[in-house]
């Protein structure tokens, strides 16, 4: 066990004197989050105001006097009036008007025979903030026109509505939220653990091979299995810790940034209570083992940092798939997901972040992670005692 | 000292396209036997490719033969590498240093692994330093050193923990004159102090300068194996790189 001591605090101090490693390790993780965070806050109201103080030209042809007046109190909208029906379609792709409002020309005489009419609205669906400004104007518009027919009719509004619904939450603020978002959170951790233990496991395996050092240490007295497997936790803490560092940023990013909704802010303050992060955390131990185990498996063979790279980087493939279906409704965290790797980790995630989780399942993943990452560590060593690979 | 009995060591390599594979197996060492005693240093020769770094690796326990034995100090390879290894030093060419570590980080790392305890290990480390010149760059990373501090470094390294075996694959290869100057007096001094020391080279001048006894490795195999004095005398060619050309031509 000294052993292994003593070669993980020698690889540790190798790694961590690399400026590269503790950019990727250390400062990225930790500042990614809140610096993500800050930033789609702050884009997100740079564009709502920017939007905001926009003007829309919109065209119009047969406006009824209400409705023009409507448009005008809005002094952002710049409005065209044409007589008949144009080409609408080139004006809006010129950019002479963005929209345009066509009321047919007995629309008055429709309105007060209280008809039903249409209205034509020539729009690019892409322009969200035109359609948007112009749907509201519509559904004022409407409204009025509305109350001036039940008025006429003596209708009062409660006629019109036989039955309300009225919603009855029973879920928790914590499981909504946790149900929708918390299949996301495994992205974080398990592609920046990705990162980490793939640059480690690479710097400690090839990476002594082209520095010509890997017959030094196989040289040492201790076993290949002490050696590998002091490589295989180093790669694993410098994927665990970057994962941990993102979890940290995000808490005190939560904690700091102005502008989060506050349901969103204590729902997730809920998420990420001590209980959820230590059994997402607890998950996420085995998996940097298995990761690195992986990795090192993988890399073994290869000469040249670009090679290992190429040989390692489709798994990143294994790894997105997975997220994504648990990230999509209808896939539930089961007996048959359970022992799927990374699957049952975005599926457990999900559960642990709603408050939902069946504390067996999640024994029986912890457990089938544990005998992956045994598996991994094992294939491993078998690879790492290669010498054809090893010493190739 | 050191006997190998019937050392042979085997590579299997893949080959083929599509579903057609083949295996090929090359006998890298081929029976190979020779002993190497103490006090004396022993020269194994060969041209490139010829096997000397693979016998050496063996015994070093860096790799497992596929048949035959070596007895390292008193202890057979097939017993545990690792027993072997603590009884040897092992110094090549193109042995690298962590270079992100300092001298006595890379020191004090090696003698933990070797279980020296702690006082010991600083007296054998300042000891080391002071004989080799090392101290004034004690504390300066390997990446930012040169060829010949890093030769210095090695070879502090292949001693910490005063093995009775040294053995030195190729160890001037690379190396400036004023360098090699230095593993050479060590490989001298190893023998002045009874160690038991195996060096492989193609430098026959190196040959000339050190070599007690010697062992010729052609294509895996030992095509001669005498004391340099016997080899001396049996020479037909005017020097040593003609007569070592000759007799792996003859082979």
């Amino acid at each position: 066990m000294n052993e292994i001591f003593i070669i993980v605090k020698k690889e540790l101090t190798e790694l961590l004197r690399d400026k590269k490693t503790l950019i990727n390790s250390v400062l990225l993780p930790i500042l990614l989050l809140p610096v993500l965070m800050f930033g789609v806050i702050k884009v997100m109201e740079m564009v709502r105001k920017s939007n905001h103080e926009k003007s829309i030209k919109i065209g119009l042809v047969n406006a009824p006097e209400a409705f023009m007046k409507l448009v005008k109190n809005d002094t952002l909208n710049q409005v065209t009036t044409f007589d008949d029906s144009i080409d609408f379609k080139s004006l809006i792709d010129d950019e002479t008007i963005q929209t345009a409002i066509v009321f047919p020309k007995n629309f008055i005489s429709q309105m007060d025979s209280m008809e039903n009419s249409a209205v034509q609205i020539y729009r690019n669906g892409s322009k969200e903030n035109v359609n948007g400004r112009i749907s509201n104007l519509m559904d004022i518009y409407g409204g009025q026109l509305e109350q001036k027919r039940m008025t006429q009719l003596n209708l009062s509004p409660d006629k019109l509505t036989p039955f309300k619904e009225e919603f009855v939450e029973v879920g928790e603020q914590k499981e909504l939220i946790g149900k929708s978002i918390g299949g996301w959170i495994p992205y974080i951790f398990i592609l920046t653990m990705w990162g980490g233990c793939m640059l480690a496991g690479i710097d400690l395996v090839t990476g002594e091979k082209e520095r010509k050092t890997i017959e030094t240490t196989l040289s040492l007295p201790i076993s290949k299995f002490k050696v590998l497997f002091g490589k295989a936790i180093v790669a694993s803490l410098l994927g665990f810790v970057p994962a941990l560092l993102n979890l940290i940023g995000l808490i005190v990013g939560l904690r700091f940034i102005d502008g989060i909704p506050d349901e969103i802010k204590m729902a997730l303050n809920e998420m990420l209570s001590f209980q959820s992060v230590t059994m997402i955390l607890l998950l996420l131990i085995p998996f940097s083992i298995f990761l690195s185990g992986l990795i090192i498996m993988l890399v073994a063979g290869a000469t040249t940092f670009k090679e290992a790279q190429s040989k390692v980087s489709p798994i990143i493939m294994f790894l997105i798939l997975p997220l994504v279906l648990a990230a999509m409704p209808g896939i539930e965290f089961t007996w048959a997901t359970v022992f799927i790797p990374v699957l049952n980790i975005g599926l457990g995630v999900k559960e642990i972040a709603a408050g939902t989780i069946d504390m067996t399942l999640y024994a029986v993943m912890l457990l089938s992670l544990l005998a992956f990452a045994v598996a991994s560590i094992y294939f491993s060593y078998k690879k790492f005692s290669d010498e054809n690979a090893i010493l190739k | 000292m050191i006997q190998l009995n019937n050392l042979t060591k085997s590579f299997t390599t893949k080959t083929g396209k599509g579903f057609k594979k083949s295996t090929t197996t090359v006998n890298a060492v081929n029976e190979v036997s020779f002993e190497c005693k103490p006090g004396r240093i022993f020269s194994l020769l060969g041209a490139n490719g010829a096997g000397k770094t693979t016998t050496l690796r063996m015994i070093a326990g860096i790799i497992n033969p596929t048949s035959g034995s070596a007895i390292v100090d008193g202890v057979d390879i097939s017993e545990g590498n690792d027993e072997v290894k603590k009884r040897i030093g092992f110094l090549t060419g193109s042995t690298g240093l962590y270079e992100r570590l300092n001298p006595d980080e890379t020191l004090d790392f090696f003698g933990k692994l070797y279980k020296i305890p702690p006082a010991q290990l600083k007296e054998r480390k300042e000891y080391l330093f002071e004989k080799l010149g090392i101290n004034e760059f004690r504390k300066k990373r390997m990446g930012q050193m040169s060829t010949g501090m890093k030769q210095k470094v090695s070879i502090a390294r292949t001693l910490i923990h005063d093995p009775e075996v040294l053995i030195f694959d190729e160890p001037t290869s690379g190396l400036d004159v004023i360098t090699a100057e230095s593993i050479i007096a060590l490989i001298r001094e190893s023998k002045a102090a009874n160690k038991t020391v195996i060096f492989s080279s193609h430098i026959m001048s190196e040959v000339d300068l050190l070599c007690d006894d010697l062992a010729i490795i052609n294509k895996g195999s030992i095509i001669y194996n005498d004391s340099f004095d016997n080899f001396r005398k049996e020479m037909t060619a005017p020097n040593l790189t003609q007569e070592f050309i000759n007799r792996v031509k003859e082979a």
